[in-house]
Protein backbone atom coordinates (compact mmCIF):
# COMPACT_ATOMS: atom_id res chain seq x y z
CA UNK A 1 0.00 0.00 0.00
CA UNK A 2 1.38 3.45 -0.71
CA UNK A 3 1.18 5.24 1.54
CA UNK A 4 -0.22 9.28 0.99
CA UNK A 5 -0.25 12.76 1.98
CA UNK A 6 -3.90 12.02 2.61
CA UNK A 7 -3.59 9.49 4.80
CA UNK A 8 -3.59 12.06 7.60
CA UNK A 9 -6.72 12.42 7.31
CA UNK A 10 -7.86 9.10 7.48
CA UNK A 11 -9.47 7.95 10.70
CA UNK A 12 -6.55 6.66 12.67
CA UNK A 13 -7.08 3.91 15.71
CA UNK A 14 -4.42 4.50 18.46
CA UNK A 15 -3.78 1.11 20.12
CA UNK A 16 -7.03 0.16 19.19
CA UNK A 17 -9.17 3.46 20.57
CA UNK A 18 -10.28 5.53 17.73
CA UNK A 19 -8.14 9.06 17.88
CA UNK A 20 -11.68 10.83 17.01
CA UNK A 21 -12.97 9.69 20.12
CA UNK A 22 -9.95 11.09 22.02
CA UNK A 23 -9.70 14.35 20.04
CA UNK A 24 -13.34 14.98 20.73
CA UNK A 25 -13.31 13.68 24.83
CA UNK A 26 -9.84 15.48 25.81
CA UNK A 27 -9.92 18.97 24.91
CA UNK A 28 -12.51 20.10 27.39
CA UNK A 29 -10.11 19.31 30.03
CA UNK A 30 -8.56 22.19 29.39
CA UNK A 31 -11.93 24.03 29.96
CA UNK A 32 -12.60 23.87 34.02
CA UNK A 33 -16.24 24.31 34.80
CA UNK A 34 -16.82 26.90 37.30
CA UNK A 35 -18.22 26.38 40.32
CA UNK A 36 -20.35 29.00 42.69
CA UNK A 37 -16.65 29.80 44.11
CA UNK A 38 -16.79 33.74 43.51
CA UNK A 39 -12.88 34.16 43.09
CA UNK A 40 -11.50 32.14 39.72
CA UNK A 41 -7.92 31.34 39.03
CA UNK A 42 -6.33 32.99 35.80
CA UNK A 43 -7.78 30.37 33.71
CA UNK A 44 -11.07 30.84 34.23
CA UNK A 45 -10.97 34.44 34.65
CA UNK A 46 -9.58 34.50 30.84
CA UNK A 47 -12.13 32.00 29.77
CA UNK A 48 -15.15 33.92 31.19
CA UNK A 49 -13.34 37.18 29.92
CA UNK A 50 -13.30 35.82 26.37
CA UNK A 51 -16.57 34.19 26.74
CA UNK A 52 -18.81 36.81 27.86
CA UNK A 53 -17.18 39.08 25.42
CA UNK A 54 -17.98 36.98 21.93
CA UNK A 55 -21.29 35.85 23.10
CA UNK A 56 -22.15 39.62 23.52
CA UNK A 57 -20.74 40.63 20.19
CA UNK A 58 -22.58 37.64 18.57
CA UNK A 59 -25.79 38.44 19.91
CA UNK A 60 -25.91 42.42 19.07
CA UNK A 61 -27.28 41.95 15.87
CA UNK A 62 -29.80 39.13 16.36
CA UNK A 63 -33.44 40.33 17.45
CA UNK A 64 -34.44 39.28 20.97
CA UNK A 65 -35.99 35.77 20.17
CA UNK A 66 -33.11 34.77 18.64
CA UNK A 67 -31.29 34.97 21.83
CA UNK A 68 -32.06 31.55 22.98
CA UNK A 69 -29.22 30.58 20.61
CA UNK A 70 -26.77 32.19 22.82
CA UNK A 71 -25.47 29.10 24.97
CA UNK A 72 -25.59 26.82 21.50
CA UNK A 73 -23.84 28.97 19.40
CA UNK A 74 -21.08 30.40 22.24
CA UNK A 75 -20.73 26.46 22.39
CA UNK A 76 -20.03 25.87 19.05
CA UNK A 77 -17.10 28.48 19.10
CA UNK A 78 -15.69 27.07 21.30
CA UNK A 79 -16.21 23.45 20.07
CA UNK A 80 -14.87 25.01 16.91
CA UNK A 81 -11.85 26.66 18.30
CA UNK A 82 -10.31 24.34 20.58
CA UNK A 83 -10.64 21.20 18.03
CA UNK A 84 -8.90 23.66 15.56
CA UNK A 85 -6.33 25.09 17.21
CA UNK A 86 -5.37 21.88 19.42
CA UNK A 87 -5.22 20.16 16.08
CA UNK A 88 -1.97 22.17 14.85
CA UNK A 89 -0.05 20.37 17.69
CA UNK A 90 2.03 17.68 16.22
CA UNK A 91 0.87 14.27 16.70
CA UNK A 92 -2.61 15.23 17.03
CA UNK A 93 -6.07 14.65 15.26
CA UNK A 94 -8.33 17.42 14.04
CA UNK A 95 -11.75 16.37 13.86
CA UNK A 96 -12.97 19.79 12.11
CA UNK A 97 -10.67 18.01 8.92
CA UNK A 98 -13.51 15.47 8.54
CA UNK A 99 -16.60 16.74 6.15
CA UNK A 100 -18.86 14.03 8.78
CA UNK A 101 -18.41 16.49 11.75
CA UNK A 102 -18.67 19.78 9.60
CA UNK A 103 -21.47 18.74 7.47
CA UNK A 104 -23.15 17.15 10.67
CA UNK A 105 -23.10 20.45 12.45
CA UNK A 106 -23.72 23.03 9.64
CA UNK A 107 -26.59 20.73 8.26
CA UNK A 108 -28.64 20.59 11.06
CA UNK A 109 -28.25 23.64 12.71
CA UNK A 110 -28.51 25.53 9.07
CA UNK A 111 -31.99 23.67 9.27
CA UNK A 112 -33.15 24.66 12.16
CA UNK A 113 -33.06 28.29 11.85
CA UNK A 114 -34.87 27.90 8.60
CA UNK A 115 -37.57 26.01 9.96
CA UNK A 116 -37.60 28.02 12.89
CA UNK A 117 -38.09 31.06 10.10
CA UNK A 118 -40.55 29.03 8.24
CA UNK A 119 -42.69 28.34 11.38
CA UNK A 120 -43.02 32.02 13.06
CA UNK A 121 -42.78 33.91 10.06
CA UNK A 122 -42.87 32.53 7.08
CA UNK A 123 -43.97 35.47 4.96
CA UNK A 124 -40.99 37.20 6.24
CA UNK A 125 -38.42 34.01 5.28
CA UNK A 126 -39.89 33.68 2.32
CA UNK A 127 -39.24 37.01 0.91
CA UNK A 128 -35.67 36.97 1.54
CA UNK A 129 -35.95 35.07 -1.28
CA UNK A 130 -36.50 37.88 -3.67
CA UNK A 131 -34.34 41.12 -3.45
CA UNK A 132 -36.30 44.31 -2.82
CA UNK A 133 -36.25 46.68 -6.56
CA UNK A 134 -36.20 43.70 -8.78
CA UNK A 135 -37.22 44.30 -12.17
CA UNK A 136 -40.50 41.95 -12.51
CA UNK A 137 -39.40 40.01 -15.49
CA UNK A 138 -36.46 38.82 -13.70
CA UNK A 139 -38.44 37.79 -10.84
CA UNK A 140 -38.91 33.64 -11.63
CA UNK A 141 -35.38 33.27 -12.19
CA UNK A 142 -34.01 35.35 -9.01
CA UNK A 143 -36.30 33.43 -7.27
CA UNK A 144 -34.72 30.25 -8.44
CA UNK A 145 -31.30 31.49 -7.97
CA UNK A 146 -32.03 32.63 -4.26
CA UNK A 147 -33.50 29.19 -3.23
CA UNK A 148 -30.38 27.36 -4.75
CA UNK A 149 -28.00 29.78 -2.76
CA UNK A 150 -30.31 29.11 -0.14
CA UNK A 151 -29.91 24.97 -0.36
CA UNK A 152 -26.36 25.64 -0.97
CA UNK A 153 -25.44 27.35 2.37
CA UNK A 154 -25.12 24.46 4.60
CA UNK A 155 -22.88 22.67 2.27
CA UNK A 156 -20.88 25.23 2.05
CA UNK A 157 -20.64 26.11 5.53
CA UNK A 158 -19.30 22.42 6.23
CA UNK A 159 -16.80 22.56 3.10
CA UNK A 160 -15.52 25.66 3.69
CA UNK A 161 -14.56 24.70 7.42
CA UNK A 162 -13.45 21.42 6.01
CA UNK A 163 -11.59 22.50 2.81
CA UNK A 164 -9.60 25.53 5.00
CA UNK A 165 -8.60 23.63 7.20
CA UNK A 166 -7.40 20.03 5.32
CA UNK A 167 -5.47 22.24 3.60
CA UNK A 168 -3.41 23.71 5.85
CA UNK A 169 -2.43 20.54 7.27
CA UNK A 170 -2.12 19.35 3.73
CA UNK A 171 0.37 22.62 3.07
CA UNK A 172 2.16 22.22 6.57
CA UNK A 173 2.96 18.87 5.85
CA UNK A 174 4.45 19.13 2.37
CA UNK A 175 6.43 21.74 3.46
CA UNK A 176 8.12 20.34 6.07
CA UNK A 177 8.72 16.96 3.91
CA UNK A 178 10.03 19.34 1.38
CA UNK A 179 12.51 20.53 4.47
CA UNK A 180 13.53 17.31 5.72
CA UNK A 181 14.61 16.19 2.48
CA UNK A 182 16.37 19.87 1.69
CA UNK A 183 18.30 19.33 5.18
CA UNK A 184 21.10 17.04 3.50
CA UNK A 185 20.98 18.24 -0.01
CA UNK A 186 21.01 22.14 -0.03
CA UNK A 187 21.03 23.06 3.33
CA UNK A 188 20.56 27.13 2.45
CA UNK A 189 17.45 26.50 0.60
CA UNK A 190 16.50 24.52 3.61
CA UNK A 191 17.08 26.90 5.85
CA UNK A 192 14.17 29.23 3.62
CA UNK A 193 11.81 26.70 3.81
CA UNK A 194 11.85 26.41 7.38
CA UNK A 195 11.41 30.21 7.49
CA UNK A 196 8.71 29.71 5.13
CA UNK A 197 7.15 26.84 7.40
CA UNK A 198 7.05 28.83 10.56
CA UNK A 199 5.22 31.75 8.78
CA UNK A 200 2.79 29.08 7.45
CA UNK A 201 2.09 27.80 11.03
CA UNK A 202 1.15 31.10 12.10
CA UNK A 203 -0.98 31.97 9.19
CA UNK A 204 -2.66 28.20 9.89
CA UNK A 205 -2.86 29.11 13.77
CA UNK A 206 -5.17 32.69 12.44
CA UNK A 207 -6.72 30.33 10.26
CA UNK A 208 -8.08 28.24 12.47
CA UNK A 209 -9.96 30.94 14.47
CA UNK A 210 -10.61 32.38 11.66
CA UNK A 211 -12.71 29.65 10.04
CA UNK A 212 -14.06 28.76 13.52
CA UNK A 213 -15.12 32.34 13.91
CA UNK A 214 -16.63 32.37 10.45
CA UNK A 215 -18.82 29.09 10.55
CA UNK A 216 -20.36 30.81 14.04
CA UNK A 217 -21.23 34.25 12.46
CA UNK A 218 -22.65 32.96 9.49
CA UNK A 219 -24.77 30.65 11.30
CA UNK A 220 -26.12 33.64 13.44
CA UNK A 221 -26.38 35.60 10.30
CA UNK A 222 -29.01 33.02 9.29
CA UNK A 223 -30.38 33.23 12.32
CA UNK A 224 -30.87 36.39 12.21
CA UNK A 225 -32.60 36.12 8.85
CA UNK A 226 -35.30 33.81 10.27
CA UNK A 227 -35.96 35.29 14.16
CA UNK B 1 -10.19 10.87 -0.03
CA UNK B 2 -9.71 9.53 2.92
CA UNK B 3 -13.10 11.93 4.16
CA UNK B 4 -15.64 10.67 1.67
CA UNK B 5 -15.25 7.42 3.67
CA UNK B 6 -18.87 6.73 4.71
CA UNK B 7 -18.25 3.87 6.98
CA UNK B 8 -17.37 5.75 9.94
CA UNK B 9 -20.00 8.96 9.18
CA UNK B 10 -22.49 7.92 10.99
CA UNK B 11 -20.79 6.88 14.23
CA UNK B 12 -18.86 10.37 14.34
CA UNK B 13 -22.25 12.34 14.28
CA UNK B 14 -23.23 10.60 16.98
CA UNK B 15 -19.96 10.70 19.00
CA UNK B 16 -19.44 14.29 18.14
CA UNK B 17 -23.70 15.55 18.84
CA UNK B 18 -23.60 13.84 21.78
CA UNK B 19 -20.10 15.69 23.26
CA UNK B 20 -21.27 19.01 21.58
CA UNK B 21 -24.86 18.68 23.65
CA UNK B 22 -23.79 17.05 26.65
CA UNK B 23 -19.96 18.06 27.71
CA UNK B 24 -19.96 21.80 25.95
CA UNK B 25 -23.48 23.26 27.50
CA UNK B 26 -22.39 22.46 31.09
CA UNK B 27 -19.17 23.65 31.00
CA UNK B 28 -20.29 26.79 28.76
CA UNK B 29 -23.23 27.48 30.80
CA UNK B 30 -21.68 27.18 34.14
CA UNK B 31 -19.81 30.56 33.13
CA UNK B 32 -21.50 33.51 35.14
CA UNK B 33 -20.97 37.13 34.73
CA UNK B 34 -22.27 38.43 38.31
CA UNK B 35 -21.13 42.30 37.88
CA UNK B 36 -23.99 43.49 35.62
CA UNK B 37 -22.71 46.81 33.46
CA UNK B 38 -23.83 49.79 34.84
CA UNK B 39 -26.66 51.41 32.99
CA UNK B 40 -26.42 54.75 31.82
CA UNK B 41 -28.98 56.85 33.74
CA UNK B 42 -31.09 59.45 31.73
CA UNK B 43 -31.31 61.83 34.49
CA UNK B 44 -28.12 64.00 35.06
CA UNK B 45 -27.24 65.04 38.88
CA UNK B 46 -28.48 68.03 39.34
CA UNK B 47 -25.42 70.25 39.68
CA UNK B 48 -24.57 73.36 40.92
CA UNK B 49 -22.81 76.10 39.57
CA UNK B 50 -19.07 76.38 39.82
CA UNK B 51 -17.89 79.42 41.02
CA UNK B 52 -13.54 79.49 40.27
CA UNK B 53 -12.50 80.82 43.35
CA UNK B 54 -9.86 83.15 41.12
Amino acid sequence: MVTSFFDQFSSPLFMGIPLMALALLLPWILLPTPSSRWLNNRLLTLQNWFLGMFTRQLLLPINHPGHKWALILASLMIFLLSLNLLGLLPYTFTPTTQLSINLGFAVPLWLATVLIGLRNQPNLSLAHLLPEGTPLLLIPILIIIETISLMIRPLALGVRLTANLTAGHLLIQLISTGLFVLLSLQPAVAILTGALLLMLSLLEVAVAIIQAYVFVLLLSLYLQENV
Amino acid sequence: MPQLNPAPWFTILVFSWAIFLTILPLKVGAHTFPNEPTLQSTDTPKTESWTWPW
